[in-house]
């Protein structure tokens, strides 16, 4: 069985690209269009990794992770952020603060985004 | 001969004192410069007296004795003036034969000296007057122009204590430096940022300005920005040390750029938006032809729906630079406008045609009650149609499958009318207030159409910046919304 993949975002032809490429790659994806519903999957199925927006109606990314954090059992589940907006978001801040693995820009390669998740979930493979 | 040597003693007795006084009335005369002309006859009199003495003693000098005394009488009543022109007081012409006459012409010489004396001190006693009066004039002037000044102004001396403030800056302050116990700095201005600036200036070698933008928080506690511009103010007490003039001093200029921050923050924002908006349809085309030229799409049907996704995101960009640039231009008012007399009620029923095929996917029945009367508007016809379209085109994007879209038009007084109502989603109170603000969408509402958050905000320019209508919106949560556009009428007729 393939490892989890949650992603979030309320751009449904964002979800669908990003959920195509990792299908294809063997993953098992999930898929929320805001935190909230997010967070609802991530307590009903803990998944693997987290790929999250951050602009995103009722709970947005940041508010997502941040709740993540303060559970135990999320406390350590890997994130990456993935999203439209440039500066006013400190690389930095994500990873010390929130633990964010990385910071994925858009527009953005299917074919990385795959590859960076390659990297956390199947290290050996993606080495190899 | 013995009596008229005695009388001759007595005369120059007299001479003598009467150039005493006179010495001592132009002593006098520096003094009080305007009361010469006393010193001049008290001078004449007492010379006289003198002469008078000397030549009663000899009646065969009468004749002499009398010319003089009449000489001397005249140069009593003169004036300075006349000592400089002897043609004024010509010597009579018993004295010019006379052995009197070097006496006179002594006596004349000497009055003419210092009538120049006084001329000179009258001319510089003017000029320094004008002088005096100029500069009271000017530092009335440069006060007046301080306390109107509407930017606060500080001047800092070598204590560090404020020796100056006008009043915008007192206020700014809430202080008043006349009557202050306490004129130190730090206790008088409530901003470390700004004593930092007037502090660090006042105290450096080097004389120029420095600038700073400061914030400072009022009573109230909200923030102001100022730039703030400090230099260093010259010694202006001649021959004074800096210590004993308090130091050379620092002044501070303050300029109120709240506004000027306020727009470059919104326009951070705006420029964020527009990237946010542009990259979110750009990385669905750049993604989608990334599966393509990967070869993900293994069947026809996938290839087709990737394609329909780049086409829909590509027209998705396109809609926003045109409505960014159609909104850029409004506002920055380069848009040629084509005003002229028009059928409000023709334009609405174009633009619900446009609008007519979307209601419809929908199942939105769309209602079109346009008044029988002929509502004239002085319009740009393409503008308005867009106005009215961006409107519609809302109204059915935010409405339910099955819903009501109602379009009117009506005259109410002497404003024309057109309204947008529909069965739709309806705002909340605070999405109703920031509804027309660029790039804002109702977060709730995002999922049910794709939009640029610029259609309502470039319809609001339309009738209100560019034909002096109002737009307005009432809406109620989960009821619906409904648009007001009211211009000012061109004409009605049936």
């Amino acid at each position: 069985m393939g490892k989890r993949v949650l992603l979030c975002d309320d751009e449904i032809h964002i979800l669908r690209a990003a959920e195509f490429k990792l299908k294809r790659a063997g993953y098992e994806v999930r898929v929320a269009s805001d935190g909230e519903e997010g967070w609802e999957l991530i307590q009903q199925e803990m998944p693997d990794l987290v790929v999250t927006d951050c602009q995103m109606p009722r709970l947005d990314g940041l508010g997502l992770i941040a709740r993540a954090r303060e559970h135990e059992t999320t406390r350590e589940l890997p994130f990456f952020m993935l999203t439209a907006k440039g500066l006013e978001l400190s690389h930095a801040d994500l990873a010390e603060r929130l633990n964010v693995l990385g910071v994925i820009s858009k527009p953005f390669s299917p074919r990385d985004l795959l590859r960076s998740i390659d990297e956390v979930l199947q290290p050996a493979a993606a080495s190899g | 001969m013995k009596s008229f040597c005695g009388c001759t003693f007595t005369a120059v007795f007299a001479f003598v004192l009467a150039s005493a006084s006179a010495v001592a009335w132009f002593v006098h005369l520096f003094v009080t410069p305007l009361t010469w002309s006393l010193g001049v006859g008290a001078f004449v009199a007492a010379m006289g007296a003198a002469i008078a003495a000397a030549v009663l003693s000899a009646d065969r000098t009468r004749p002499v004795r009398d010319a003089f005394g009449r000489y001397l009488n005249e140069l009593s009543q003169s004036d300075s003036h006349t000592f400089c022109d002897p043609s004024e007081t010509p010597m009579p012409r018993q004295l010019e034969r006379s052995s009197w006459r070097e006496v006179a012409d002594e006596l004349r010489r000497m009055l003419t000296e210092m009538g120049n004396r006084v001329r000179e001190l009258e001319t510089t006693r003017s000029a320094q007057e004008i002088r005096s009066r100029r500069a009271l004039d000017e530092t009335e002037r440069l006060r007046s122009i301080l306390a109107n000044l509407g930017d606060p102004v500080l001047v800092v001396n070598g204590y560090d204590e404020v020796s100056l403030a006008n009043p915008a800056a007192e206020s700014l302050f809430s202080f008043h430096l006349e009557g202050a116990e306490q004129r130190a700095l730090a206790g008088l201005v409530r901003c470390q940022q700004l004593v930092d600036l007037l502090l660090t200036t006042n105290h450096r070698e080097t004389s120029g300005r420095r600038t700073d933008e400061i914030e400072i928080h009022d009573d109230a506690g909200n923030v102001h920005w100022y730039r703030a511009t400090a230099c260093r103010l010259p010694l202006f007490r001649e021959g004074k040390s800096a210590q004993e003039t308090g130091g050379q001093g620092t002044v501070v200029v303050l300029r109120d750029v709240d506004r000027e921050k306020t727009l470059q923050k919104r326009n951070a924002e705006f420029v964020s938006s527009v990237s946010h908006e542009m990259k979110t349809p750009l990385a669905g085309i750049k993604a989608y032809v990334e599966l393509l030229a990967d070869g993900d799409a293994d069947d026809e049907e996938t290839q087709e729906e990737f394609l329909n996704v780049i086409d829909t995101q590509a027209d998705r960009l396109q809609r926003l630079v045109e409505n960014l640039l159609n909104l850029a231009r409004i506002e920055a008012g380069v848009v040629s406008v084509n005003k002229n007399h028009r059928s409000l009620n023709e334009i609405l029923e174009e633009a619900s045609q446009v609008v007519q095929p979307a209601a419809e996917a929908k199942s939105i029945k769309l209602c079109v009650e346009l008044s029988p009367l002929y509502l004239g508007v002085y319009a740009d016809r393409d503008m308005l149609l867009q106005s009215a379209i961006n409107l519609l085109s809302n109204a059915v994007k935010y409405t339910q499958e099955g819903g009501k879209v109602t379009l009117r038009s009506r005259a109410v007084d002497d404003m024309i009318v057109y309204e947008v109502e529909d069965t739709g989603v309806g705002l909340s109170e605070e999405d109703s207030q920031r509804v027309f603000e660029k790039f804002y969408r109702v977060k709730k509402d995002k999922d049910m159409a794709q939009g640029t958050g610029l259609g309502l905000p470039l319809a609001k320019h339309i009738v209100e910046d560019v034909h002096g209508g109002t737009l307005s919106l009432e809406s109620k949560l989960g009821v619906g919304s409904k648009f007001t556009a009211a211009f000012p009428t061109a004409g009605t007729m049936s």
